[in-house]
């Protein structure tokens, strides 16, 4: 039997409820992009928060670490992260907390993989958003490959406490608001490029010249540069846009 | 802001480029515990990468480049005639908020070059941080230079609000210092380094005690010293480094190759080439004293002072003491692991995790991500070498060597 959810992690956990108490499930599969085959049959699964709720206890109770993993794993990119999540999730049941310590055990390493790539994203948009002030407001989009937005709001939110700020996922078009130590996530949202204000203008400049400066000409390494900073992420920083 | 700011940001920013730290770690500070703007992260934030492919993290600029001193290997020395500008503790520190603000940097390292005397500067660099502190609330990462010869009072007002300081040691000599720069005493250097350190350590006792005790320097302190502008060999500045470390608990010691920038009888001509190759050898050796434990004495022989270019420090040490490998992956104790070639601290503690499961084959290594490319020549799996080499120095060398011919040829078939 086939599962198929709502792409919300609750939905996914509600299948994975399932599987346990109803019948096995073959794979878990977002409901929008699901092919019918002639074998395998299919039920879709409403999400339910009660049930989510007992399958993320269960998972929590092996260790924080694998709840971190499954739920950073659900945030990626991968196409086929649902059904690693259950493969995992059935190989952790079984072994309880000692299941973190086999790396490299072919139903945890899938699992390790992608959420390390999560983890790295989120360390390099830590460093690598750029707001401008529009108006009072800080605002920033970015195109990340995974999804973000929710891992990176309570760093922002605790950096600038008293400021108010937008992070737009120009991929995804959803955005996290933030003001008065309270934020949102809104999904379904559409902004185009905005005028800058002369000030702003003025002090993308000032960085822009100083990042220029910066590099010790005897030691130019640019290929090392694009390691660090790959050309996708260039379109929204600042220093290498054309002020 | 005006105009001015771009004249003088691009003259204080150039003469701050060769400062080598640029590191924002150590720290960890939610701001929930503080009023106002910034926070600091324990592992540290890059922001962006220059086309020197160093990390910017931190704004790292000098407070003036107008000095009374005379030091050899310095731009800004008094005696070159270059443009001179200042800026006023009230400019650095909207700069600092206002690239704060838009997530640009993680902070703001200020140096200074000596204007006046010692503690006129001191005393400037303080009052950026008590604005910043005070009057913006900014709590941010802060790392701060301490002026050789300033006052201890200075010192230590600047310690309570800065995250990191340090007193550059220049030169690994006392010698080279007094050639190169006369006016720099060695023992200027040394106390405030000594001061620092006491006071981290006392509030650290005094914490044990009280909770709220206010820390001092709470990201630790840092050095930093030029390599090949003075003829010293590798092993007089490991040894200096691992000196430090030991007697005044430094946070990092820095190496910066010399770049030439003026011209002296007593430096290296200005055509040279910077010795960046041996700058990149000296830090992987400061990485084994630092996280691999090894001692400087064993990196080096009576009649080798210098660090090989070729191989890398700890391949060097296997390849003399050859008769403590091979090394058997499953029962190797934790330092053993660090000491094989090519082997860190992650995958060291992978295997150690890994293997309480069961016997690790060389596969599951390879699964593992272990970087095997030196590894395999020093280490057994259940017994069985991996090499497919003999077990000598020489064969070795020579087969890691033809390794890298292939590598580069292979590049130019793609080509």
């Amino acid at each position: 039997m086939d599962y198929l959810y709502d792409g919300t992690f609750e939905g996914l956990l509600t299948c994975i409820y399932c599987h346990y108490k109803e019948a096995a499930a073959s794979g878990i599969y977002l409901a929008s992009n699901y092919q019918q085959t002639i074998i395998n049959n299919y039920k879709v699964i409403n999400t339910d928060i009660k049930k989510a709720q007992i399958v993320s206890n269960a998972i929590k109770k092996i260790s924080g670490e694998a709840y971190i993993e499954v739920y950073y794993c659900y945030l990626s990119n991968a196409c086929n992260k649902e059904n690693i999540i259950l493969d995992f999730l059935i190989f952790a049941f079984k072994y309880g907390k000692k299941t973190m310590n086999f790396y490299t055990h072919e139903k945890v390493l899938p699992l390790k993989e992608i959420s390390l790539k999560v983890t790295k994203e989120v360390d390099k948009f830590l460093g690598i958003l750029r707001f401008s002030d529009i108006g009072g407001i800080l605002f920033t989009r970015f195109s990340p490959d995974n999804d973000l937005l929710i891992l990176l709001i309570g760093h922002f939110a605790d950096r600038y406490k008293y400021e108010k700020f937008i992070i737009y996922d120009e991929r995804r078009n959803k955005a996290a608001v933030y003001g008065n130590n309270f934020w949102e996530i809104k999904e379904n949202i559409y902004i185009e490029n905005l005028e800058y204000s002369q000030n702003e203008k003025m002090i993308q400049k000032l960085w822009k010249q100083y990042f220029t400066d910066l590099a010790i000409k005897e030691r130019t390494n640019v290929n090392l540069q694009f390691q660090f900073v790959p050309a996708r992420y260039r379109k929204n920083m600042t220093e290498f846009k054309n002020l | 802001m005006k105009d001015i700011m771009f004249k003088k940001l691009k003259i204080l920013s150039d003469a701050a480029k060769y400062d080598v730290s640029c590191v924002s770690s150590g720290v960890e500070r939610k701001s929930n515990t503080v009023a106002g703007i910034g926070s600091a992260s324990s592992a540290g934030i890059c922001h962006t990468w220059t086309a020197d492919g160093r990390c910017i993290s931190l704004l790292k600029i000098l407070l003036t480049n107008d000095c009374v001193y005379d030091c050899g290997y310095c731009v800004n020395r008094v005696t070159n005639s270059i443009e001179r500008a200042s800026f006023t503790p009230e400019e650095v520190a909207e700069l600092t908020i206002q690239f704060y603000r838009r997530n640009y940097i993680e902070g703001l390292f200020l140096s200074s070059a000596v204007k006046n005397n010692p503690d006129y500067t001191m005393e400037n660099i303080c009052g950026v941080l008590e604005i910043l502190r005070y009057k913006y609330n900014f709590w941010g990462y802060v790392h701060v230079k301490v002026i050789p010869g300033a006052s201890p009072l200075l010192v230590q007002r600047s310690g309570m609000l800065a995250d990191r300081m340090s007193v550059n040691i220049e030169l690994p000599t006392r010698k080279s210092l007094r050639i190169l720069a006369p006016q720099k005493k060695i023992e200027n250097i040394i106390s405030p380094m000594s001061l620092i350190n006491n006071e981290i350590t006392g509030t650290l006792e005094d914490k044990k005690h009280f909770r709220n005790t206010p820390r001092f320097v709470p990201g630790g302190q840092s050095t930093q010293m030029i390599i090949g502008a003075t003829p010293e060999s590798d092993s007089t500045i490991l040894a200096l480094s691992q000196n430090l470390y030991e007697r005044f608990n430094m946070k990092r010691v820095f190496f910066s190759a010399y770049i030439p920038v003026n011209s002296s009888p007593m430096l290296p001509a200005v055509s040279t080439m910077p010795p960046l190759l041996r700058e990149h050898r000296l830090y992987q050796a400061d990485w084994l004293m630092r996280f691999y434990y090894f001692r400087s004495e064993e990196l080096f022989t009576e009649n080798n002072k210098n660090l090989d270019l070729e191989f890398d420090p700890k391949m060097m040490y296997a390849l003399r003491n050859i008769d403590k490998f091979p090394v058997e992956i499953n029962r190797a104790s934790y330092e053993e692991l660090l000491r094989i070639p090519g082997l860190g601290v992650k995958s060291a503690q992978r295997i150690i995790k890994e293997r309480k499961n069961a016997e690790l084959s060389y596969d599951s290594l390879k699964k593992m991500k272990t970087v095997l490319k030196r590894a395999r020549y020093f280490i057994t799996v259940n017994g069985k070498y991996y090499g497919n080499i003999k077990f000598e120095p020489e064969a070795i060398k020579e087969k890691i060597r033809q390794k890298e011919m292939q590598k580069q040829l292979s590049i130019f078939k793609l080509l």
